[in-house]
């Protein structure tokens, strides 16, 4: 119960924090001193003290969706290990629970955007379905080639020491699924080259536009629900990265909290240095981190490691 | 067994008696409606406690009651775990079937209908319980000409007459295959009783013959691709309870007639298993893509249906490969996944099939485009659909996530305990699987979002609204609670579907198994319900928020436009658009337009839409060639009785030389 109470607490206080990092990377390349660190609590709370519209077409969906939507994100949270935390629940295939339940978070912002009868919604709606299958298919080979090398079934498993030897043997692969891992991560995040997380109107037709009917608390959730999920996939970069065990909590947690600052300010200078893509070369991003992790376990079927 | 002997008795004195009181239409309906719940409460009873004891009672027979064959029945716990799903299905649909058809006004004999349909019911149990090959290839005769009658209900109109026709064709060139499986195999083990084939030691090369045999014959049925060319005609033009009856239990025959020749055979060489394994990711992805370029919802569905038994046989096949290296993990895992999947498949979509009826009933069309916004008319169809549509999407909270959770966990076994070919093709398959779960959720997000929220699409006014009957809702709320419990308590079903998996095997499945997925099964639900806490905590979150709030009610923002109309929504088809113009080359995806020009704009049109590989390239130009071939051999069958008589007696004295010589 302990380390449920620890998990949730991590993971309700600690996202936002992210999308600062982000924020005063991007101020810093822009010449701007930029938005505080702590912006995205500031946002949140303010968004939850506002008055809520809601549209007379929505149904229970439009306003229980982004809470459906963020718990299910929430609940993804509990069997992937922070740091060296482990998962409170771990068991062999918890990775396809992970999976699933970002999916069923994903079908109900798309039916919640549906709900609203707006074609912009339904827009944003179709696409972010599409890129999703795209960016699952790569999520389900990388967590397979990492349950081969590291001869674990479950998240706690593979990243709490299952790959502490591969990154001596097989180095190459494990930089090849990172990268991999990093496209999704910006894709499914609907961030730059992607999508542009700092606009809500038509000009970024994925992510964002799905979300524009919703106001007040839902609002506030989303965008927490947001940060949560860069989180959560932060945490699998990070902790494929730091893979290797130090046996000691203080040294862990400063390992990992160096590797998210890492994380936030690489997705700053990718967000910087690009511009947003067109839509029909989005699909080019996803079928990269494909064909990259396609490599990685062809390099692994040839090194005999299995 | 006496249990199976009274509802099959109980079904077979119905029907003269439904004939019999045909004049008097509403006692016909009610002795149908009595001796489908007696006959399911039986057979539910009989099926649940073979399962749950793990038994199986005394076989019943009688003895040189057919040539070559005799009547010969049993039911071990695989065939009870199929007759469990089969009632189940049977009776929601045909409860639903009875408020269906109440006020039907056309021509037809209705009591000839509800008769069809027991005796559908009849020779489905005997297929599943037959343990003689003649018996059960006279049940599955039977068992496609009762599904015949009963997909050409309307068939007035052309359409449906040659739905029913492809249907015919092609379940009988499935027999054709099977009737050789059979002598193939009675010959070989010198009888044709199950349990004696099973004893005889089948050579690779024969397993292989067999297996090929089964495939195309039981595939048919089962609706791989490429066979699957009937079942896109057939399943929407049948009466909604008929769809749900063939989609959810009819095809699932199919595969329970492979799941039985695996039993009997046992070894195939590895190609076999592979072949089924690419089959299901072929079936699993194709079917999802021509199900998102679908318009009208049921042939959605039944496309849907050929996508679900590519997951089935992705566990099949995967069980098969594991059984050739002698993995019992990998194998016992698949084969339980398979069989769960099975069941799961048959409860949502008997579901969906069945809602999909109260849609179509009330707003006079099935096509998609022309619905929308219909959860506020039609609040209760509308939330089964949608537990239906989370389910077999496989989300979490419900069946589907369940089976589709074991299918991938002995895809990761098979990644773990095979070698370089086996990892290979398992990568391939949970990538595939991947695939298939991220595609169903974009089509029922697709189906769900266009048909029950936003704005109604059509100005005229809906006719009348079909969910006040009570008997029209319950059953499908049983089903959707089926759902939910598989979801959340899997221990019950899994421990039924490992049931069947043992008596496949002939073997107990080790403790250790039983344990590997049991316990992660906990743990799931233990997740599952602290994410149904989150959400309660976020709900009351949002309630201290928005308590002192006003709030507004307003129209949806139109970005700036002052009159939006329900015809600028999203439509099914623009949401598949996407996806389908990635695909485009696989599914052939083709849209035509006539765009309005000049000042005055005319009319303009866009029609886009997929069109079926196998059906186009494959059945048709196969099937041209052999009508030309048949023209040509018409002056044989010139329809005069004398040449015939002539015919035969040519063969006989053939035959006779053959045999002095």
């Amino acid at each position: 119960m302990n380390s449920f109470i620890y998990h949730l607490g991590i993971l309700l206080v600690f996202p936002p924090l992210l999308l600062g990092v982000i924020g005063k990377t991007k101020a810093f390349f822009a010449g701007r001193w930029g938005p505080p660190l702590l912006q995205g609590y500031y946002d949140i709370f303010k968004l939850g003290r506002k008055q809520p519209v809601y549209s007379v077409t929505t149904n229970w969906i439009f306003r229980m969706g982004p809470m459906i939507s963020t718990a299910a994100i929430l609940a993804a949270g509990i069997v992937l290990p922070i740091s060296g935390l482990k998962a409170p629940v771990q068991f062999g295939g918890d990775m396809i629970l992970f999976v699933y339940l970002l999916a069923l978070s994903r079908f109900f912002m798309v039916l919640a955007a549906l709900d609203t009868g707006s074609s912009f919604e339904g827009m944003g709606a179709s696409r972010e379905a599409t890129f999703a299958c795209l960016s699952e298919i790569t999520i389900f080979l990388n967590l397979a080639i990492l349950a081969l090398l590291s001869k674990s079934l479950s998240l706690s498993g593979i990243f709490l020491g299952g790959l502490s030897s591969s990154w001596g043997q097989v180095g190459p692969v494990l930089i090849l699924v990172v990268v991999s891992f990093f496209l999704v991560l910006l894709c499914e995040n609907s961030r730059i080259p992607v999508d542009d997380p700092e606009t809500h109107l038509e000009l970024t037709m994925i992510h964002e536009v799905m979300v524009l009917d919703h106001s007040a608390a839902e609002l506030a959730l989303i965008v927490y629900g947001q940060a949560l999920k860069l989180f959560l996939f932060g945490c699998l970069i990070v902790s494929m990265i730091f893979s290797f065990k130090i046996r000691n909590i203080a040294a862990e947690a400063a390992f990992f909290t160096s590797g998210f600052f890492g994380l936030g300010i690489a997705i700053g200078i990718v967000e910087s240095a690009m511009a947003r893509l067109r839509l029909n070369r989005v699909l080019y991003v996803l079928y990269a981190a494909f064909i990259f992790s396609i490599f990685a376990f062809i390099v692994i079927l040839v090194r005999g490691h299995a | 067994m006496t249990l199976i002997l009274y509802c099959l008795l109980i079904l077979a004195v119905s029907i003269p008696l439904m004939l019999a009181l045909a004049r008097f239409k509403k006692i016909s309906a009610h002795v149908y409606l009595g001796s489908l719940v007696v006959a399911c409460a039986l057979g539910l009873f009989s099926a649940s406690g073979v399962l749950s004891r793990g038994i199986a009672p005394v076989d019943f027979r009688l003895a040189g009651t057919i040539p070559l064959g005799e009547f010969y029945i049993g039911m071990d716990a695989l065939s009870a775990f199929f007759l469990l799903l089969f009632f189940i299905l049977s009776l929601a649909a045909g409860i639903y079937g009875y408020g269906y058809m109440r006020d039907y006004k056309g021509g037809r004999n209705l009591p000839a209908h509800f008769s069809l349909c027991h005796l559908l019911m009849i020779v489905i149990i005997l297929v599943v319980v037959a343990k003689n090959a003649v018996l059960f290839l006279a049940a599955w005769e039977l068992m496609t000409l009762a599904s015949y009658f009963l997909i050409t209900f309307y068939n007035e109109h052309e359409r449906v007459r040659k739905a029913g026709y492809v249907f015919l064709i092609a379940t009988h060139t499935g027999t054709f295959c099977l009737l050789g499986m059979f002598l193939l195999m009675g010959v070989h083990a010198g009888s044709m009783d199950f349990d004696r084939m099973a004893m005889a030691p089948f050579p690779l090369g024969m397993a292989a013959g067999i297996f090929v045999l089964a495939f195309l014959g039981f595939g048919v049925k089962a609706g791989f691709i490429p066979l699957h060319v009937w079942l896109p005609h057939a399943h929407p033009e049948a009466p909604t309870h008929v769809s749900a009856l063939l989609s959810g239990v009819v095809i699932k025959i199919g595969i329970y007639g492979l799941i039985r020749i695996m039993s009997i055979v046992k070894d195939f060489p590895l190609w076999c298993g592979i072949v089924l394994l690419a089959t299901g990711i072929v079936s699993g992805v194709a079917g999802v893509l021509y199900a998102l370029g679908q318009h009208e919802i049921k042939k959605l569905l039944a496309y849907h249906s050929i996508e679900n038994i590519g997951i089935i046989t992705l566990g099949l096949g995967i069980g098969m490969i594991g059984r050739y290296y002698h993995q019992d993990t990998v194998s016992y895992i698949g084969y339980a996944a398979a069989l769960l999947h099975t069941f799961n498949h048959a409860v949502f979509k008997g579901l969906l099939f069945l809602s999909a009826g109260t849609v179509i009933r009330s707003t006079h069309t099935g096509e998609m485009d022309h619905m929308g916004g219909l959860l506020k008319w039609l609040p209760w169809t509308g939330h089964l659909f949608l537990i239906g549509s989370l389910s077999i999407c496989g989300l979490p909270l419900f069946n589907g996530f369940i089976s589709e959770w074991l299918v991938f966990r002995s895809l990761l076994e098979g990644v773990f305990h095979l070698d370089m070919c086996g990892i290979i093709f398992s990568t391939a398959a949970i990538v595939a699987l991947g695939l298939i779960g991220g595609l169903a959720a974009l089509c029922f997000a697709k189906a769900f979002g266009t048909v029950f929220l936003g704005h109604n699409r059509s100005e005229h006014e809906h006719h009348h609204n079909m969910e006040g009957d009570f008997v029209l809702v319950a059953p499908v709320a049983m089903l959707a609670a089926l759902c939910l419990w598989v979801g959340l308590f899997p221990q019950e079903m899994v421990s039924y579907a490992f049931q069947g998996v043992k008596s496949m095997e002939g073997a107990a499945v080790p403790v250790v198994f039983r344990q590997a997925i049991l316990g992660p099964l906990l743990s799931v639900t233990k997740v599952l319900f602290a994410g149904i806490a989150i959400f309660l905590f976020f709900a009351l979150l949002r309630r201290i928020f928005l308590g002192a709030c006003r709030v507004t009610w307003t129209e949806t923002w139109g970005c700036g436009h002052a009159y939006t109309s329900s015809k600028m929504q999203y439509t099914a088809s623009s949401f598949a658009r996407p996806v389908l113009k990635i695909f485009r080359s696989v599914v052939l995806f083709r849209i035509k337009s006539e765009i309005p020009k000049r000042y005055f704009p005319a009319a303009g049109q866009l029609n886009s839409g997929v069109k079926d590989i196998s059906e186009y390239f494959v059945f048709r130009p196969v099937f041209y060639a052999v009508k030309k071939v048949s023209r040509g051999l018409k002056w044989i069958q010139g329809g005069r009785t004398q040449s015939y008589i002539l015919y035969i007696l040519f063969l006989l004295v053939v035959l006779l030389i053959w045999k002095l010589r």
